[in-house]
């Protein structure tokens, strides 16, 4: 075995990816047992999300544990966006096309569906996600504050509690050189001790100082760890950021559709929780997409779940069982099926 | 000049400059995709808190089942399946290409580089920055910053 520093991964992203299935195993076994949601595989069909352009020899084996293992009765396996892409469909039903954002934990999705149909040569992904953000807090934290690298859960939390998406990010760094009273970003996190905290919570500037708990400062990075969404050059990772991504992706699309998938941008996915992402978005899509074009985007109320009510709402469509395959027709004509049928 | 014992008038700052190590830019490389290899690690550690059970029902993840039905099913450990399915992304790549040959992959789905210029964060506060470290290349934006860049970083990693 090389030396750890010598050691070079193939590319970066491979974490996304299902890799450990011994893990992967015990999470399924206790997701379907009585302590979490029991549920019964010959009545109760399943659909299963992956990301864009995973691995043949991963769905085959994915298929082979539900349907050998879990004896699973019928099986769909799609991407999470085509579900919020159904789901976009079922509320706007004159949208000609859809395009999904989906910002996520090990990468970053942009995916156009034209009338329901994902469109592939469109797809791409960005290897920024809510893993690396929160990796790049703990970073930066560590170096300039405090050592939290063994603090991922604390720093999730700070990340999810105080971070946001800068409109102008100039605007916002010269507003953060300041001290406090002109500069509004600036406060402190008060950490959680585990005993009388048991969550950590902002204290803004003008509460009196308190000095017996353990805090931190935040000020720019409040800002510039979001800010990798929009510029993964920032930490030296060379891909476009979301906002010019999503030009590019409908840049590829055939022209007689980029005008509707402009105007039906479909923002999913935990990371797209910081306030002012939309917005951000908005302007960076609206400087880039032809004046002509109207630039329209949809936040759902909960992005981590839109998806997932998506897959409900398939699941009672009516054609839902000719999407499937079933233990049957897997037994008849083995792995070959799914690919035909989910991939066609 | 060197009549005047000891005395040169060469530069003290250039001469430092032309003492210190730079790094080439082969290394320079090497460190940058370090760290953001490093940014996007697997950020599991267990619980350093998970010892404080504030309530011995509160539920747990189980691994071990002792209802007969389950244990029927877990005749297989995990260890099965991890050696099973086990497959290296090379070997990932080149089954994909004999079963979905002239399809694009998930290697090829990822976003070209950005057209438009690199901005520049100084490494040690993170506001713009207009200087770069002699030695290894790294960003920094006032005196102060380098100070503190030299005594913490430059070169404190093992490249």
């Amino acid at each position: 075995m090389k030396a750890k520093s010598e050691r070079r991964r193939l590319f970066i992203g491979d974490q996304g990816l299902l890799m450990n299935w011994d893990i992967q195993k015990t999470v399924w076994d206790y997701i379907f047992s009585k302590e979490c949601c029991p549920v019964n595989f010959s009545e109760s069909p399943l659909i299963i999300t992956e990301p864009y352009f995973n691995f043949a020899s991963i769905q085959e084996a994915m298929a082979e544990i539900f349907f050998e293992e879990y004896e699973c009765q019928s099986f769909l396996r799609v991407n999470a966006s085509d579900l919020s892409d159904y789901h976009y469909r079922k509320d706007n039903s004159s949208a000609q096309g859809c395009l999904v954002v989906d910002c996520g934990y090990s990468f970053s999705h942009i995916a156009p569906y034209i009338k329901g149909k994902k469109h592939k040569p469109g797809i791409k992904r960005i290897d920024v996600g809510g893993k690396l953000l929160t990796n790049h807090l703990k970073e930066i934290i560590s170096y300039r504050q405090l050592h939290v690298m063994e603090e991922t859960y604390v720093m999730n939390q700070i990340k999810e509690d105080a971070c946001f998406v800068a409109y102008d990010l100039m605007a916002n760094m010269a507003k953060a050189k300041k001290k406090y009273p002109e500069n509004d970003i600036v406060m402190d996190y008060v950490l959680p001790d585990f005993t009388n905290i048991r969550r950590g919570y902002i204290r803004t500037l003008d509460q009196p100082p308190i000095t017996e708990q353990q805090k931190l400062r935040l000020n720019n990075e409040r800002f510039s760890v979001p800010e990798v969404l929009f510029h993964p050059s920032d930490v030296g990772l060379d891909e476009m950021g979301i906002g010019e991504a999503v030009s590019y992706c409908v840049s590829r699309c055939p022209s007689v559709v980029q005008s509707h998938l402009y105007a039906n941008i479909l923002v999913t996915g935990g990371s797209s929780l910081f306030p002012g992402f939309k917005e951000r978005l908005f302007k960076e899509v609206r400087a880039s997409a032809p004046d002509e074009f109207e630039v329209n985007i949809t936040m759902p109320e909960d992005p981590t779940t839109y998806a997932w009510h998506g897959g409900a709402m398939l699941s009672r469509d009516p054609d839902f069982y000719s999407f499937v395959v079933t233990k049957e027709e897997y037994e008849e004509e083995g792995p070959t099926i799914c690919m035909e049928r989910f991939d066609g | 000049m060197s009549g005047r014992g000891g005395y040169s008038r060469e530069s003290g700052r250039l001469k430092d400059a032309n003492q210190r190590r730079v790094l080439d830019e082969a290394t320079r490389q090497r460190r940058a995709r370090q760290a953001v290899e490093a940014l996007d690690s697997d950020n599991f550690h267990d619980d350093p808190h998970g010892d404080l059970v504030a309530n011995k029902n509160a539920p747990k993840f189980q691994d071990t089942l002792d209802t007969r039905e389950t244990r029927k099913r877990r005749s297989k450990s995990a260890d099965y399946y991890k050696f099973k399915y086990r497959r290296t992304l090379p070997q990932m790549i080149e089954y994909e290409s004999l079963v979905r040959p002239e399809q694009p992959t998930f290697v090829d789905a990822q976003v070209p580089p950005s057209n438009f210029p690199k901005r520049n964060f100084c490494a040690v506060c993170g506001f713009p920055s207009g200087y770069r470290c002699i030695t290894c290349g790294v960003r920094y934006c006032s005196v102060s910053c380098l100070a503190t860049h030299a005594e913490t970083r430059c070169l404190k990693w093992t490249a």
